[in-house]
């Protein structure tokens, strides 16, 4: 048993300032003030609240506003009772500052590793109605733009079952944008824009992109950047609370460049397979990459930019394309000339389809 | 017990000093960062416990008892009750327009807003509301019974009602919302009153608004009077256009710097006026920064920041705080016996949705 003095108390249950000595009596205490003794208190129930002043200040479960103040220096076996200082928190301080911020560091990272990892993992398994779903969602009848021809239709039939051994499980579409641009949506859909069909100097210019988005589908791209951009909105979203730039995140939706070179690859494969000549896809990058940025940025509506945005470009995909020719194969042309004029003329021919975006997209 | 507080040095005094306040500030700008921002609501309670404790009261100093926790779940429930609907209602309506259902697209956004401009108001009087039950003198707290429901309400018709009047009832607006934040919240046992009036501001806010006018107004009289006085700077020869030149400068800095300096005098007798309305009990407040106090203390935060490099930064809830509490005043008494504990609800969880908005303190 021994008593400390010169504690200040407030029972919180008035703002009356106490002057109290501290009565310690095993793991329990009371407070002795002149006339009246307050307790006892259970050592267990105290818990470390501030410092203030000079004084450590420390509370009391379940007793709002109950405080116990103790300055000047502190008798070790009350010291010894009461619970220890809080400085940064709980696990900083339980680790030390130095240690703290190293495992904070490297469970940080790995934290963005997962995530940008994680999506190959995990696009596998989300199962292909909800995927689909997404994309009807997402799409449905692309408020009327999609253009249909009887001719035009059969012809792009055929231009995807070239390509894709399982054209079924594909919905490939011409929409009646004039952008130079393609996209592959969840639920096997690829959009190809009349824009980028009326610029293209060959059917197989259009094969090579469309193999290209393809890519993107079968190799479960689009699923894979939409869990990675969600999950890292979510892990980056911590630093600004900005919801607003989570959206963005989410919408500025695109691939990896390993992503890009697998489509790619898978491209190229696929023009192999169905006897088309690559020579059209490489000659449609050169064309894109000869464009001065600034310039197409300007004329985005109509010019080369969509395509440029969602598409990094560079030299060695043109090269990639051109070395994959094989000398003396004997390519065939991806359309007849007939067909190339009924897929090229499909969304003029088509009065019923709609036109642009209906709005300003940007 | 009474303090009489008329004859005294101001009943609020800080003790604070920046360099304590850096040695807590920079460890927290360092866990904030490796930790990809979690840290921050610890770091944000660290730096609160750190103000309120060198912050005197006539004769005791605050005490801050919120908890890091609670913030972060209030950031985390904010994120999940606003954040992740707004995702979800995000790509609804980007499907929709897809589908060409504009019309819907665009009543579900504005719908949207409306809830967001709803929460924003809650969140100004919960996170008022949460400040108040974590501050405690003498072992007494703060608080409100009141949700801040209806509030929301109220700040959505008010706000519109003041701009409505082409933003004439802006004043008007933000006093009576004032009022109505501080009339449901009390300290202890008793009620604050806000009775604050708009009139006295709409001389300020006058000045405010027609600024730009003036300086319109001023560089047609300066045009004219050039005219008159028989030269166009034109005629005046290279001189002549070098004070032109001089007078276009002058004319756009001043309204970069005018509309601010207007903005803060406007301020500062809104918080003058509002803080000046504010009563507990016997106490009456006053703040006593007047126009030319807010611009120095407004331009000297901007010098740090930028002498600083961005790094000052992290002094502005130091600098925000000391601002505050130097020019706080309270006149009348208090009766000690009298302040007894609250009996209002403490909230689990902290300033989410402000925090969430990124909207400031008081």
């Amino acid at each position: 048993m021994s008593a400390f003095f010169d504690a200040g108390h407030y029972d919180g249950k008035s703002a009356v300032r106490r002057k109290v000595e501290v009565q310690i009596i095993g793991r329990q205490f009371f407070l002795l003030e002149t006339e009246r003794r307050h307790g006892p208190f259970a050592f267990s129930d105290i818990e470390y609240v501030t410092h203030k002043d000079d004084a450590d200040v420390y509370g009391l479960k379940e007793a709002d506003g109950w405080r116990l103040m103790l300055s000047g220096p502190v008798p070790s076996d009350l010291s010894a009772m009461l619970p220890a200082r809080r400085n940064y928190g709980g696990w900083v301080d339980r680790l030390g500052f130095g240690k703290a911020a190293v495992a904070f560091t490297l469970a940080s990272a790995a934290a963005v590793a997962v995530v940008l990892l994680s999506p190959q993992w995990l696009a596998p398994l989300i199962p292909s109605s909800v995927d689909e779903k997404l994309g009807d969602a997402l799409v449905g009848d692309f408020g009327g733009r999609f253009c249909s021809t009887p001719a035009g239709d059969a012809a792009l039939k055929k231009l995807v079952a070239s390509l894709d051994a399982n054209p079924s499980d594909l919905q490939v579409e011409v929409a009646k944008i004039d952008m130079v641009n393609a996209v592959a949506l969840p639920g096997g859909k690829v959009i190809l824009f009349d824009g980028l069909v009326k610029q293209a100097r060959s059917p197989d210019e259009v094969a090579g992109v469309l193999a290209h988005e393809i890519g993107h589908v079968r190799e479960k791209h689009v699923m894979q950047a939409l869990l990675r951009q969600m999950g890292l909105a979510v892990v980056l979203g911590g630093i600004d609370g900005n919801s607003g730039a989570l959206v963005n995140n989410l919408l500025s939706m695109s691939y990896s460049r390993e992503s890009e070179a697998e489509a790619d690859a898978h491209s190229m494969k696929a023009l192999g397979g169905a006897n088309i000549s690559p020579i059209g896809t490489a000659s449609f990058f050169d064309r894109l990459s000869k464009m001065d940025g600034s310039a197409s940025s300007s004329t985005s509506e109509n010019g080369i930019a969509g395509y440029m945005s969602s598409h990094p470009l560079s030299r060695s995909r043109k090269d990639a394309f051109e070395k994959s020719i094989v000398k003396g194969k004997n390519y065939k042309p991806a359309l007849t000339p007939a067909e190339w004029t009924e897929l090229k003329t499909m969304c003029t021919q088509d009065r019923n389809a709609k036109s642009g975006f209906g709005f300003d997209f940007n | 017990m009474n303090d009489d507080l008329s004859h005294r040095h101001s009943a609020f005094r800080f003790h604070g000093s920046w360099l304590e306040f850096a040695r807590i500030a920079f460890p927290n700008l360092l866990l904030t960062i490796v930790t990809l921002g979690i840290y921050r609501f610890w770091a944000t309670t660290r730096e609160r416990e750190y103000l309120w404790s060198k912050t005197e009261f006539i004769d005791e100093r605050l005490e801050w008892t919120g908890k890091g926790i609670e913030l972060f779940v209030g950031f985390v429930m904010a994120f999940l009750l606003i954040g992740l609907p707004l995702i979800v209602i995000q790509l609804i309506s980007q499907g929709l327009i897809f589908r060409g259902e504009s019309i819907l697209a665009v009543v579900m956004t504005l719908m949207m807003f409306l809830l967001l401009f709803y929460l924003t108001g809650v969140a100004y009087f919960r996170a008022l509301r949460y400040r108040l039950s974590r501050t405690y003198w003498r072992g007494i707290r703060g608080g409100s019974d009141d949700p801040g429901f209806q509030y929301g309400l109220a700040y959505m018709w008010k706000s519109v009602v003041g701009w409505l009047p082409i933003f004439l009832g802006v004043p008007w607006s933000m006093i009576s919302l004032w009022n109505d934040r501080w009339n449901a919240m009390s300290f202890g046992p008793h009620r604050f009153s806000a009775t604050a009036e708009w009139k006295p501001l709409m001389k300020r806010y006058l000045l405010f608004y027609l600024v730009p006018f003036l300086l319109f107004i001023g560089a047609v009289v300066f045009g004219i009077s050039m005219a008159a006085s028989g030269g166009t700077p034109g005629t005046l020869g290279s001189t002549g256009i070098a004070i032109g030149a001089i007078f276009a400068i002058v004319g756009v800095l001043s309204f970069y710097l005018f509309l601010p300096l207007a903005a803060l005098a406007y301020y500062s007798k809104y918080f003058r006026l509002a803080v000046g309305g504010l009563r507990l009990h016997n106490l009456e407040f006053d703040f006593r920064a007047r126009a030319p106090d807010w611009i120095l203390f407004f331009l000297s935060n901007m010098a740090i920041v930028i002498c600083t490099l961005g790094i000052g930064y992290i002094f502005m809830p130091y600098r925000n705080w000391k601002f505050f509490i130097d020019h706080m005043e309270a006149y009348g008494e208090i009766n000690i016996d009298d302040l007894t504990q609250s009996e209002t609800v403490v909230a689990k969880h902290g300033e989410g949705l402000l925090d969430a908005f990124d909207v400031g303190a008081i």
